[in-house]
């Protein structure tokens, strides 16, 4: 964040305002932004679903809080905070309140780790990768408590149905993982995003080699985030609500948007491993071409920045579309195809990177 | 396996095609669908030569006829068109007025007046 | 007592028990062990409402017996008071009774797809099915008057002649096309194929012993359709789909199957109805209607099964006793050996292609 630290010491040194202040504030400033955009972003996450899927049934989707309806997430949400925080009686008070906020947090963190644009991480470190892969598996232990504690059937078996899916479903994510870090050379989310970055644009990507892995970790991440047709821990058909059906008013509305943060982070996460992240398509940003220099380094951040959500939001219309045509999958089944199937693939996968990585070419 | 994924991308795009298709559902309030001519919504009474069919063939009792007043009861009317269609000189019509919702319940029980429209027939 | 069992009740408050059905369920972690139906829950007491209400009164509450199919439980009424006052049909009315039980079938069993599908938890389907089966409704509401408890048949006829009968031809265009997309979203759908193909084995001997009707029993392999020796079908070729796959897929299929074959009812039906232009309702006087001492039996070929009408007469204006016969009471009953070790989620399944209605079952 060279570049902009720079710009914002320059601005309050003009302005005779020290030094220290803006040590301090250099940090909270941008993190409250972000955090906020991001909010807002999954809210609009929320309304593009619904959207979607009234699209894809010929419905109009939500139109009538606000203009077009882009109020209705906002109304829903503040119908939730008002409503009444209903606890079962026989449930384990401290437990159970633990569940949403266990849900969210790790969310937000995994928002952290990704790299926005060149200038825009939270959290570099080395390991990126297996710290995204930690906290985004973590929503599962919420979910076991939340439905242990719940004091319900229906909760416990969505909870322990989520507990064997993620079992089965984190290991091919590992092996799809591993092909990346092969072919990247890092474990660095920036470095992988900067190795995809070629003179070819969009061919050059990781997605053309590693693209078994594409779908591996595109289907496993459907589990792992209960989206359909892996839905079976929130199986509304079956289970009623799942691990949160006896959860109400503000708690379930922190499950709710924790889930949707989540699919938020996988899609941006699945973007920069496989769709060269914050890089143009184009292979060239087009900022720089536009702009003047001064000018075109910041608007370059925001060009990167919209690169990097056009795919996510790309990625998630896919989940979309894919939970309006697919039905559930048996929860058998769904062991069987991640044991039998998606795990021998993913590790196939691995011994085609590694012989590409051997052998060169663009991807050496 | 091939086949399966194949299958797949096909219910995919089957759906997906309706993406460009025109929603089918109607703003209600704002918008409505018109009535067809026979339609049965509240029943409206005209010229009634108080013979008392309706009251026999309601299956709710909704109706009540009194000395010069014919009483509907939308409570318990279940539009189901019986004193409509046996009314002998069909004073009963079946109007296309379908929002029955008041504030008042009281409001539900509609009037009708037996005498002023004798007169008016004269 | 053996507390190795987990005891669940899926309802009566249920997402997908279609109404209010209440199943006690036994399990061992996901799989059912013993699974109790419990019905009851939406009994309206129409048989005993019979017995104090004149025949024309109590004619507009049969269509409550089930909200899906509310022309052929009307026809069925209709019919038995008929039957006991030797009332004879005009062929043009004959063939708009055909047609409307029909389109009904045609209604009921799409909204069990969209039903089905959902229980199976692919949501798009149930919207889609919803698109078409407005197009019946729409037609119904401009010749009844009403989108679902119609009442427009009346003893010895029906109110009033049938018109716009391009709509249904139209329609019937409209489905083809929808039917074809069905089958590209849905039956060729390989997780839905996974998930309905042989479960739920219902045996051709279970399934007559269990008195199970209709669809359910001929996608087991049992050719029995009573519309062949009806009245009313008695100049009309058809041949109801027998399927022998006996599992979940056979019936969401056999149902498929059965559109067409509704389609095909409906075709010759407009052909007819070309023919006979001649509108005559044999009409009774409805306010004295008294039945002749006796017991009457009637049965129609309802979408959920066979159903059947008994009237027991003391030669007054209201029955002395009146009994329903329902094709999904049989179905509900059928749970106890259907779902018996089958893991919960394919239970749902199961249990949603039986096509089960509460309203028909508690009456």
């Amino acid at each position: 964040m060279n570049y902009l630290y720079f710009l914002y010491m320059e601005f309050l040194a003009k302005h005779n305002i020290p030094q220290l202040f803006g040590d301090i504030t250099f940090f909270c400033i941008p993190i409250t932004i972000i955090f906020a955009a991001l909010l807002v972003i999954v809210l609009a996450l929320v309304l593009f679903e619904r959207k979607l899927l009234g699209w894809f049934t010929q419905r109009k989707g939500p139109n009538r809080v606000g203009f077009w309806g882009v109020l209705q997430t906002l109304a829903d949400a503040f119908k939730l905070l008002c409503k009444e925080n209903i606890t079962p009686s026989g449930a384990n008070r401290f437990l159970f309140n633990l569940a949403p906020i266990m849900m969210f947090t790790p969310a937000l963190v995994v928002l952290g780790i990704i790299p926005y644009s060149s200038e825009f991480t939270f959290i570099s470190t080395e390991t990126n990768l297996l710290l995204f892969v930690i906290f985004s598996a973590l929503p599962v232990l919420s979910i076991l408590i939340g439905g242990k504690s719940s004091d319900n059937k229906y909760a416990l078996l969505g909870a322990v149905r989520n507990i064997a899916q993620i079992l089965a479903y984190e290991l091919p994510i590992a092996f799809s993982l591993m092909s990346i870090m092969v072919l990247a050379s890092s474990m660095n989310l920036t470095g992988i995003m900067l190795a995809q970055s070629t003179k070819y644009g969009a061919l050059g990507w990781f997605w053309i080699p590693c693209f078994i892995g594409f779908v591996v970790i595109f289907i496993c991440t459907l589990a792992e985030l209960n989206r359909c047709p892996f839905d079976l821990p929130e199986a509304e058909s079956e289970l009623i609500c799942g691990y949160n059906t006896e959860y109400s008013g503000m708690r379930f509305a922190l499950f709710y948007l924790g889930e949707y943060t989540l699919l938020l982070a996988n899609a941006l996460f699945i973007s920069i491993l496989f769709l060269g992240g914050y890089l143009s398509p184009f292979g060239k940003y087009i900022s720089p071409i536009l702009f003047s220099q001064n000018v075109g380094n910041i608007v370059l951040y925001f060009e990167q920045a919209f690169w990097l959500f056009l795919k996510a939001f790309f990625v998630i219309f896919i989940v979309i579309w894919i939970r309006a045509t697919m039905p559930r999958m048996a929860s058998f089944d769904l062991l069987k195809f991640s044991w039998c199937r998606l795990l021998p693939v993913s590790i196939l996968n691995l011994f085609i990177v590694i012989i590409i990585k051997y052998f060169g070419g663009l991807y050496a | 396996m091939l086949k399966n994924i194949l299958k797949l991308l096909i219910s995919l795009l089957n759906v997906g095609k309706h993406l460009f298709k025109r929603p089918v559902t109607l703003e209600y309030p704002e918008k409505k669908n018109s009535k067809p001519e026979n339609f049965r919504g509240v029943p409206v009474v005209n010229k009634c030569i108080k013979c008392g069919t309706c009251i026999n063939v309601c299956p709710s009792g909704a109706i009540q006829i009194e000395e010069n007043q014919f009483f509907i009861n939308l409570k318990k009317c279940i539009f189901c068109g019986n004193c409509s269609y046996y009314c002998p000189v069909k004073a009963i019509k079946m109007s296309d007025k379908y929002e029955t919702a008041v504030s008042d319940k009281n409001e539900l029980i509609l009037t009708y007046d037996i005498k002023v429209s004798e007169v008016k027939d004269v | 007592m053996n507390s190795t069992f987990l005891k669940l009740n899926l309802g009566p408050q249920h997402p997908s028990t279609h109404g209010v059905l209440r199943l006690i369920l036994e399990m061992q972690g996901e799989k059912i062990i013993s699974c109790e139906p419990d019905i009851g829950y939406l009994h309206r007491g129409m048989e005993k409402m019979a017995e104090k209400m004149s025949y024309i009164r109590y004619l507009p509450t049969v269509d409550r017996i089930d909200y899906l199919a509310g022309f052929f439980y009307s026809e069925l009424f209709c019919r038995t008071v008929e039957s006991a006052l030797e009332l004879d049909l005009s062929e043009r009315v004959k063939y708009i009774r055909v047609l409307l039980l029909e389109l009904n079938r045609i209604a009921s069993h799409l909204l069990w797809i969209g039903a089905f599908l959902m229980d199976l938890g692919a949501v798009s389907p149930f919207f889609y099915v919803f698109r078409e089966r407005e197009l019946i409704l729409k037609y119904f509401e401009k010749i009844t008057g009403q989108r679902m408890m119609n009442n427009y048949f009346v003893f010895g006829g029906v109110r009033h002649d049938i018109f716009d009968l391009d709509d249904v031809e139209e329609f019937l265009k409209i489905l083809q096309n929808k039917i074809q997309d069905y089958n590209k979203i849905i039956t060729d759908n390989p997780i839905f194929v996974q998930r309905t193909l042989s479960k739920g084995i219902l045996a051709p001997d279970l399934a007559v012993n269990s008195s199970i009707t209709g669809v359910n029993l001929r996608a087991s392999g049992v050719k029995l359709d009573f519309r062949e020796n009806d009245y009313l079908y008695k100049d009309i070729e058809f041949n109801p789909a027998v399927l022998n796959g006996k599992d979940s897929l056979s019936r969401y299929k056999a149902r498929i199957e059965e559109l067409q074959t509704s389609s095909e009812i409906i075709k010759q039906c407009l052909e007819k109805l070309k023919e006979h232009t001649n509108f005559r309702n044999d009409l009774v006087n409805p306010i004295n209607l008294k039945l002749p001492t006796g017991e009457f039996y009637s049965q129609i070929e309802a979408p959920r099964g066979l159903a059947s009408c008994f009237i027991k007469s003391d030669g007054g204006t209201s029955p002395y006793r009146l009994k329903w016969r329902t094709g999904s009471y049989y179905s509900v009953n059928l749970l106890r050996h259907l779902l018996k070790g089958e893991y919960l989620n394919d239970a749902i399944a199961i249990a949603g292609s039986l096509d089960i209605i509460l309203p028909e079952v508690d009456k």
